[in-house]
């Protein structure tokens, strides 16, 4: 009997000597595997008296039993010390930069472009399209600029011949549309695209610009309605809380026709370097269709009335972005480009 | 325009109004006033004598006893560097802390000598030199000899005590360039009367004259003229001379000075004649000669077919409307003159004055239309100040040319569909009182409101262009925001403009940067485009070689912006540009892409991704695929169609549905060159085919239920045998249980025989119905491996 307890004690102390996983499955062969030494003392029961043997056998299993607990604890013990090893191994210095992923931009006119469009669809307005090269009939004459009239000064074109031009405003693409709609209304829809006016090209001036124009003629359009859907696309495009302000202006195919002032979005109206104090900025031209372009068109001016209004996209990106020329547009450095490769 | 504050407050009453609030209102009521500017600034000066000035030897200085009023105190030493500074003189004294334009006065020694302040010239305090003799620029101010010592208001007394706003007239509003029209703008603003000066009728005099007036062309209608038999030419008043600084002109002599001034005031350009000079006692209106002339200013120009010329006995005196002939021109020998004030067509005067660049005041006021009445007020005005300012007498009896009949334009508005078009909710009391102050004397029944427009707003023409004149002078803080309540329509993008977008989305996520370069474009761009649109369309007048035509092709814009970026080191670029091109009657959409150096590159995680042929072939595929364009029908084949601008060998065309849509490949490496490009890749592709073409239709395959099984084989073959040939062999071979075919890796060089290559590819087979069994893979394969043998001479690799 005390040959057990001998047996037992010698094994829970290799148990607990073994420094490793090899160290302790030699301890699990030696004392537990089948010529190990507690199946030895299991052999030796045969040999003892019949009325010993339950008590033997009994002591040897107990044995057997405590041995096996004690290798697997340190087993448990031992692999989770090797795995916090290995782990530390593995350790990566993670101030090494990751792997780059150059990410594309849209250009920074077409993410305004587009942001506009969406507010606009979202409110059941249609994009609608037209060409570049137009004919002076859609660019002028239905939009109540008839030859040789004063406000042709205001726009210098590009003629390619006497009737036709590079599109001086995107008004050429309501005409087309209003044409178009055979005095059906309601008419809802934004025309954004590239025009084209004979400018110098300098920090504040380009030959090639972007618009994007709206136009809703329907029933009781009011010029309300205007200042509401403005103040509307203010708050998308410059952030909640803006104001907007009209001033009388003038423009051949609407009346009454405004400026549209935005509260300026970096001051919030208090005035500062980008409003020139004013607390301002200008950035809208708009109106109610001027009731002659609507006649021209084929509407009943008496019954039906709406609004248009305009503006410069790269305008928009220039205060939006703190952008100081308007050529960095056209010039695509990509450092420029890169500045607008997010969500904004 | 330039605004006198000064000369507006004759006709209506600005007391407790500054200039900058003037500017404000004006502003808010669509008179943007862009500058304000004092006519000249300065604080601490005096009218002071010089008693006596005694130079400094060796300087240009003199030391002066300046008094400046009565006391005994007042008599200042001052040190003046002037040339013309001298005892007696009556001065502009600046005193200790006088502010002037150009800063403030501090009493201290000059060279040591003791100085109590400056003596001014004009310019120092801010009169522009232009309308100063050189004399004056070239000292202190010599006032009159009975100028006032020791009165403090100089301003005043010299009449610059005034303001002058920079007003922006829009074009409706050319009939604001008038003083008295401003005046009546002005006074509806501010809701104060105007007074304009009491002309009507004074022209109404004169006997019957031999004088006669006419024209031969329609572009001039009328024609009003007076001969005036006396005038006494001399200075003219210092209020007037003030008057005309103020708006920007200069003056000359008390005649011409009136025919300016008059012109400012009601708009209506005049035009007088030394009336002994014209060789005739007749002026007719032509527009059909052709000659040169010489004009007022002595430079001599070119008469076309069309300008309106003034003749007189048959010989030509002036261009209509924008200068005269420097015969006829009034100095101070004359003593009797012919007073001109016509309407000429608006159109044909500007045309003209931009040909001739002779942008004159009066040439602007007629490209800008003149109002029906101006020529009679004119005329009025004219000789009510000649007779007061030019001693003008033995005047003739008006003649006319054109029709004289004037009715008033009357529009009618309801007050319902003023409010109606506005959004607003104003009163009929609120109507009517903006409709008085503008002087359309409403007459008001009910809903009803018939205006009488005065003859200078030819811009008010209808219902909308009274409520405009009522919002505007009402104010737009009062109108609410609402939104449009209408019937529902559906906001949605075309399959063009969802087509644009995703290529967008495509392309900036495979890092591609959008860029948008010009569509003009040079001659040799043109010359030089891929696949034109059609033949160029040129402008009829560029403003530079550079942008002359409209360009056909986007190639050269795109490299050009590659140079760009190479020359500023901005890094590896690939680029794409969505655009139109125009060419003699077409417009095409294309997609132009562009690959200079790696599309992604990091050294030390050991990644590259070349921007080379087959990352664009990989990219336009994927782009097509997206867009639901696959299969069959889809064709890439050699590149025949332009050799030039691309690499022969390293290049494809690119059809769908049996369309050309474009090329991509390698750059040809001597087009690079043109852009000092080393390998750049390109493709353009016209966009207009996919927006046209419906996509594959998307539907679902049920997922594979048996297991599919892959082999690997590695094949040796000819270099020229192409990739489709051995895809193309394997699948005809395999029939229909191969799934899937891919080359893994091409291999030329080192235990591969010379002008063979080992291809790798992967074979996997998957039958839809059953599990396939071992046989049945090992025959097919062995088909396969004859075809390949047999077709191709491609032999298993050993």
């Amino acid at each position: 009997m005390d040959k057990i307890t001998d047996v037992q004690s010698e094994a829970l102390a290799a148990v607990e000597a073994a420094v490793n996983l090899d160290e302790l499955q030699q301890v699990r062969i030696k004392y537990l595997g089948k010529k190990g030494a507690i199946q030895a003392l299991m052999s030796e029961m045969k040999s003892l008296p019949r009325e010993e043997k339950p008590a033997f056998g009994q002591k040897v299993n107990v044995c057997k039993q405590t041995v096996t607990e004690a290798v697997e604890a340190a087993a448990a013990k031992l692999e989770a010390k090797a795995l916090e090893e290995q782990l530390i191994n593995d350790r990566l210095d993670i101030t090494l930069p990751g792997v780059r992923r150059e990410t594309g931009t849209i250009h920074p006119l077409h993410m305004i472009q587009q942001e506009i469009e969406d507010l606009f669809v979202g409110m059941g307005y249609k994009i609608a399209e037209g060409p570049e090269v137009e004919e002076d009939y859609y660019n002028f004459e239905l939009a109540n600029i008839p030859k040789d009239h004063p406000a042709r000064e205001m726009q210098d074109t590009f003629y390619i011949d006497p009737n036709t031009l590079l599109r001086t405003h995107t008004t050429a693409m309501q005409m087309r549309e209003l044409e178009k709609a055979k005095g059906k209304t309601p008419i809802k829809l934004i025309c954004p695209g590239k025009v084209y006016r004979r400018d110098d090209d300098d920090a504040t001036h380009s030959h090639q610009f972007t618009q994007c124009e709206g136009l809703v003629v329907g029933e009781h359009i009011t010029l309300a309605d205007l200042k509401g859907t403005l103040e509307f696309m203010a708050n998308r495009m410059f952030g909640e809380g803006r104001q907007i302000r009209f001033r009388p202006s003038y423009f051949p195919f609407t009346e009454p026709s405004v400026e549209v002032d935005v509260s300026c979005p970096f001051c919030n109206g208090k005035g500062c370097n980008v409003c020139k104090g004013s607390g301002w900025i200008e950035i809208l031209g708009a109106g109610m269709v001027h009731p002659h372009v609507l006649e021209m068109n084929g509407f009943d001016s008496e019954k039906c009335t709406g609004f248009a209004f305009g503006v410069g996209l790269e305008r928009v990106a220039m205060l939006k972005y703190g952008i100081d020329d308007i050529r960095n547009f056209y010039t695509n450095d990509q450092r420029f480009l890169k500045t607008f490769d997010r969500f904004d | 325009m330039k605004l006198s504050y000064k000369w507006l407050s004759e006709y209506v009453d600005l007391s407790g109004i500054t200039p900058s609030e003037l500017a404000d209102r004006m502003t808010t009521a669509g008179l943007e006033v862009e500058g304000i500017e004092p006519m000249a600034q300065g604080t601490h000066l005096v009218i002071g004598e010089v008693l006596s000035s005694e130079d400094v030897e060796g300087t240009h200085l003199h030391i002066t006893q300046t008094r400046i009023g009565d006391g005994p105190d007042d008599v200042l030493q001052i040190v003046c560097g002037a040339p013309n500074c001298r005892a007696g003189l009556k001065v502009i004294v600046a005193l200790d802390g006088a502010e002037l334009p150009d800063g403030t006065i501090h009493v201290r020694p000059l060279r040591g000598i003791d100085s109590n302040g400056m003596l001014c010239a004009l310019y120092e305090l801010g009169v522009d030199k232009k309308y100063l003799t050189e004399y004056q620029c070239s000292g202190i101010e010599e006032l009159p000899a009975d100028a006032p010592v020791g009165e403090t208001d100089v301003l005043g007394y010299l009449g610059y005590d005034d303001t002058v706003l920079d007003v922006s007239l829009t074009p409706n509003r050319a009939d604001c360039s008038s003083m008295w029209n401003m005046a009546k703008e002005v006074g509806a603003i501010l809701h104060r009367e105007v007074k304009w000066p009491d002309y009507a009728g004074k022209a109404d005099i004169g006997e019957e004259g031999t004088f006669r007036v006419s024209s031969t062309t329609e572009k001039c209608p009328a024609f009003t003229g007076k001969v005036v038999g006396h005038v006494k030419v001399g200075p003219s008043p210092k209020w007037m001379v003030n008057y005309l600084h103020a708006a920007g002109m200069n003056s000359i002599n008390n005649v011409v000075d009136i025919s300016n001034f008059v012109m400012l005031e009601t708009g209506q350009p005049l035009h007088y004649y030394n009336l002994a000079k014209l060789p005739a006692r007749e002026i007719t209106v032509v527009d059909d000669i052709e000659m040169k002339m010489t004009a007022l200013d002595g430079v001599e120009f070119e008469i076309q077919k069309g300008d309106l010329v003034i003749t007189t006995g048959g010989q030509p005196t002036g261009i209509a409307g924008i200068m005269g002939g420097e015969e006829s021109m009034i100095d101070e020998s004359t003593d009797s003159i012919f007073i001109e004030a016509a309407n000429f067509d608006a159109a044909s005067v500007r045309r003209s004055s931009i040909r001739l660049n002779l942008i004159t005041e009066a040439a602007q006021r007629f490209s800008k239309g003149l109002e029906p009445l101006s020529m009679m007020k004119a005329v009025d005005r004219s000789v009510q100040l000649l007779s007061e300012y030019a001693d003008a007498s033995g005047f003739e009896k008006t003649v006319f040319y054109g029709s004289q009949t004037y009715e008033p334009r009357k529009v009618r508005e309801t007050l319902t569909h003023c409010n109606d078009l506005l959004g607003t909710e104003f009163t009929m009391d609120q109507v009517r009182e903006v409709l008085e102050w503008l002087d359309f004397q409403p007459e008001i029944s009910g809903d009803e409101i018939i205006c009488t427009i005065p003859s200078y707003r030819t811009d008010i023409e209808r219902p909308a262009d009274i409520d405009e004149e009522i919002i505007r002078l009402i104010g737009f803080d009062s109108l609410k925001s609402t939104l449009p309540f209408m019937e529902a329509t559906v906001g949605r993008l075309t399959p063009a403009q969802r087509i644009r977008r995703t290529i967008t989305e495509l392309m900036t996520g495979a890092s591609l940067n959008e860029i948008i370069t010009y569509t003009l474009v040079s001659q040799d761009y043109i010359d030089n485009a891929f696949d034109p649109a059609g033949e160029a369309i040129a402008l009829a007048m560029p403003m530079s070689d550079a942008k002359k035509y409209i360009r056909n092709s986007l190639i050269n814009s795109v490299l050009e912006c590659v140079q760009y970026n190479n020359a500023h080191a901005t890094g590896a670029c690939s680029f794409f540009e969505i655009s139109k091109v125009y060419g003699q009657g077409t417009e095409e959409e294309r997609l132009a892409i562009v690959f200079d150096g790696n599309i992604q590159e990091d050294k030390l995680h050991r990644i590259e991704e070349p921007g080379d042929f087959y990352a664009m072939k990989g990219l336009i595929l994927s782009l097509l695929r997206k867009l639901g364009f696959t299969g069959g029908r889809i064709m890439i084949r050699e590149n025949t169609k332009d050799t030039v601008h691309f690499h022969p060998y390293r290049s494809a065309e690119l059809w769908m549905d049996r369309k050309f849509l474009g090329v991509f490949g390698d750059i040809h490496p001597a087009y690079a060159k043109k852009f000092d490009l080393k390998k750049p890749v390109y493709a353009e592709i016209k966009l207009d085919q996919l927006f046209e073409t419906r996509g594959t239709r998307m539907k679902f395959v049920p997922l594979d239920r048996y297991p599919a099984v892959s082999r690997d084989i590695a094949v040796v073959t000819e270099t020229s045998t192409s990739a489709k040939q051995l895809m193309d062999t394997i699948s005809k071979a395999g029939s229909r249980l191969i799934r899937n075919v891919e080359i893994f890796d091409v291999y030329e060089g080192e235990h591969v025989e010379a002008g063979k290559k080992s291809v790798a590819l992967r074979i996997t087979y998957q039958a839809a119905d059953h599990t396939l069994k071992e046989d049945e893979i090992a025959k097919i394969h062995t088909a396969i491996l004859d075809a390949l043998k047999n077709k191709l001479k491609a032999e298993l690799r050993a």
